[in-house]
């Protein structure tokens, strides 16, 4: 497969995870038709490219074809954790992650230019230039003085993590108590539907993938939502940037259970309009996924540490 | 309706024993019972990601607070030494570390205990707290670490990193450890029969619990005992791992589809930074990926080579099960992973039980020792190549594996903990 037919592939899977995303707003549950037009219109594409999107989900199960044409859907979207991409990733996907992983290890400094990055990875100069396009957009690198460009080392660093909830321990709680809040009632009914639906998993079947993308949503969904356009940037920034970029955290699935069960109580919270309420809850629930493990333990091991210097 | 039956656990302030005691709490959880944790002052947030409730004991406030620098430094010199040399430097002042913390807890235990009402306590640790033989309930103690921790004339002195075969060398560590100890011995059985207890025997720190005992020892390194243990009392677990998150593999710059070599030294063995940036050196050259847990430490090191992915925290077992070789310190939770997963072990102790567990690992075959400091880039590269490509020991190692999946350590320490009530 070339370039450019994996660029167009990919474009078609985005179209069909926003398919589902519709379709999952809207409450919309196996058996219904998905209709075409609407599609194309609500996604502001023709309908040519909606119908390879959802030739891809028929490819997957997702939806059947009808006899008379159209498509229905075979699943309950609002408990699919996500569509991935299964073309091999492009040469800037590829570059993207190495760049990423390779500051991470200290094999490249965070100063780096076109040049410099073709020599490492042996690769085209529109591949490495897409590559550091892509890690601009998601705040990840921006352009220096000359021809430099300059990788953002803290959000990828050690303590990144760390510092993440740290920040969105100021910033999440306080978005939902700007006085702009507004709730988005279809999108928090449909997150609670596919929140219901990890609540029934046990610590065996739990859907680690579903997760995520309910976690991911429900954060969005409160940035998005916080009335103030430069909250609402911040912290859709953030989110992106550290769904692309941060190290997992290699959460036990009962953790994550717990943590599903506190989004649900602070929609709820939304929902009755007590948002101090809300916000309190998600000060517990930041605090409760920061981890307080010891950083070094063991027989003999004094419990405190004075640093000295 | 019945209450759920409250399960304290109260494991020493180390990794291994935590998580040993997660695995069975996990089990007890899926039982229908509630396990909590007490936990040393310092030592919290471990258990409450595994979705435990927690109940740290509260600092005395007389505790002096240590120089980290210090700390390390005087740690690291001793972690150079013989076992029998570290008698002095190392495991006298950790005893006598251990009975300060047991004398200190005991108070703030009592009260907690009372509060809490648990049905039974399960102590993990390698000393005596009278509150928990005084709490009215019955009580578990589970043996996280090497078998040796029971002594028996069949079984090498404890922490001894002896041959299983009764040698001079047993007697000569046996008498220097028994005389280092005895100021620390004296002070924990004077707190004993202040406490009402009975003086435990020379050497000896804890009893075995009248109700019950839970030894992770596998059956691949157990000992012939002279004395068996009473089998109504004492349990063997066959290891007991815990239910861990998945660990997706990082994508690696080289070497992409090469075995991989999991090194972990547990978070004290982190510490060693030069160590293990020499061995990183080392793996640079070899024709495999590694996943080295720095611990804390991870800014310390500046340029990781393309073929090694450094963590600093992460699910091990999730890890070792994709391994096909682990480089521990033979600390005995990693090594039952090790054996549990059926992966050959490179063990370079450096204190404690981790002696005990590489002498046992090349005696019965099921990986190599290698002295932590003692070794030259060649000879740590002929050991893991030999290791890596050693299948008869793979096939032992499987059909071991086999069984200690089959017998669920985690599940039988539950069962037989409930069965107490």
């Amino acid at each position: 497969m070339d370039a450019e037919t994996k660029k167009v592939k990919h474009r078609h899977v985005e179209l069909a995870q926003k398919i589902l995303d519709i379709a999952t707003e809207r409450g919309m549950t196996r058996g219904e038709r998905l209709p075409e037009q609407a599609l194309a219109s609500r996604c502001n594409v023709s309908r040519t490219p909606i119908r390879k999107a959802l030739q891809i989900l028929a490819d997957r199960l997702i939806v059947t074809a009808e006899p008379e044409g159209g498509y229905l859907l075979a699943i309950d979207p609002a408990s699919f954790p996500g569509l991935e991409d299964e073309a091999r990733p492009t040469e800037e996907t590829e570059l993207y992650n190495a760049i990423l992983r390779d500051l991470s290890a200290g094999r490249i400094a965070d100063s780096q230019t076109v040049a410099s990055l073709q020599r490492r990875y042996d690769a085209s100069r529109s591949a490495v230039q897409n590559a550091l396009i892509k890690l601009s957009e998601d705040n990840l690198a921006e352009r220096a003085p000359g021809q430099q460009w300059l990788i953002k080392q803290f959000a990828i660093g050690g303590d990144a993590v760390a510092k993440s909830l740290e920040f969105r321990l100021s910033c999440e709680p306080l978005a939902l108590t700007l006085p702009g809040f507004h709730r988005d009632g279809p999108a928090i009914t449909s997150l609670r539907h596919s929140m219901d639906i990890l609540r029934g998993m046990n610590e065996t079947n739990f859907d680690q993938k579903l997760f995520e993308r309910t976690d991911f949503d429900f954060h969005m969904l409160i940035a998005r939502s916080c009335g103030n356009p430069f909250m609402s940037e911040a912290l859709v920034s953030h989110h992106r940037r550290r769904r692309s970029s941060q190290p997992p955290v290699h959460v036990n699935a009962y953790r994550l259970m717990q943590s599903n069960a506190e989004h649900m109580q602070i929609l709820e919270q939304i929902e009755r309009g007590q948002m101090d309420l809300a916000s309190d809850l998600m000060r517990v629930h930041i605090q409760l996924s920061h981890s307080q493990r010891p950083r070094l333990a063991g027989r003999g091991v004094p419990p405190i540490f004075r640093v000295v210097g | 309706m019945t209450q759920p039956k409250v399960i304290a656990f109260f494991p020493e302030a180390s990794y291994g024993a935590a998580l040993n005691c997660v695995g069975i709490a996990q089990q007890l959880r899926s039982l229908g019972a509630r396990p909590v944790f007490i936990c040393h002052p310092g030592f919290r947030g471990v258990f409450a990601e595994y979705g435990f409730p927690e109940y740290p004991l509260p600092s005395s406030g007389n505790e002096s607070q240590t120089d980290w620098t210090d700390f390390i430094n005087r740690h690291q010199d001793a972690f150079r030494q013989t076992p029998l040399e570290q008698i002095k430097s190392y495991v006298a002042p950790t005893w006598d570390a251990i009975v300060d913390t047991a004398i200190a807890a005991e108070e703030p235990l009592r009260q907690l205990l009372a509060q809490l009402k648990p049905d039974i306590i399960a102590l993990d640790n390698v000393v005596m707290f009278p509150a928990i033989a005084n709490a009215g309930v019955p009580w578990v103690r589970i043996v996280s670490c090497a078998e040796t921790e029971l002594p028996d004339v069949a079984v090498p002195p404890y922490l001894s990193g002896c041959g299983g075969t009764p040698e001079n060398d047993w007697s000569l560590f046996a008498e220097k450890y028994r005389q280092a100890v005895a100021p620390a011995h004296r002070r924990m059985n004077a707190f004993l029969i202040e406490c009402g207890l009975k003086a435990r025997p020379p050497g000896e720190f804890l009893e075995s619990s009248p109700f019950l005992n839970l030894l992770l020892s596998p059956d691949a390194v157990r000992f012939e005992r002279d004395q068996p243990l009473d089998p109504k009392t004492h349990v063997y677990l066959n290891g007991c791992v815990r239910q861990e998150a998945a660990y997706a593999l990082p994508a690696f710059a080289a070497h992409q589809d090469a075995p991989l070599v999991l090194t972990s030294f547990g978070s004290l063995g982190a510490m060693d930074v030069v160590l293990i940036k020499r061995m990183i050196d080392v793996f640079a050259v070899l024709p495999y990926r590694f996943i080295v847990n720095v611990g804390p430490w991870r800014d310390d090191y500046a340029r990781v080579p393309d073929n090694v992915f450094l963590e600093s925290w992460f699910p091990q077992p999730s890890i070792v099960a994709q391994s096909s070789l682990f480089i521990h310190h033979g600390g005995n939770n990693s090594f039952c992973e090790a054996l549990y997963y059926g992966v050959p072990s490179l063990i370079m102790s450096y204190c404690w039980d981790g002696h005990d567990n590489a002498r046992r690992a090349q005696d019965v075959g099921v990986g190599q020792r290698i002295d932590r400091y003692q070794w030259t880039d060649a000879a740590l590269a002929a050991a893991i190549a030999d290791l890596l490509s050693d299948q008869a020991m793979r096939n032992r190692l499987e059909a071991n594996s086999a069984t200690m999946k089959q017998s669920n350590g985690a599940a039988v320490a539950a069962r037989a903990i409930l069965d107490l009530v």
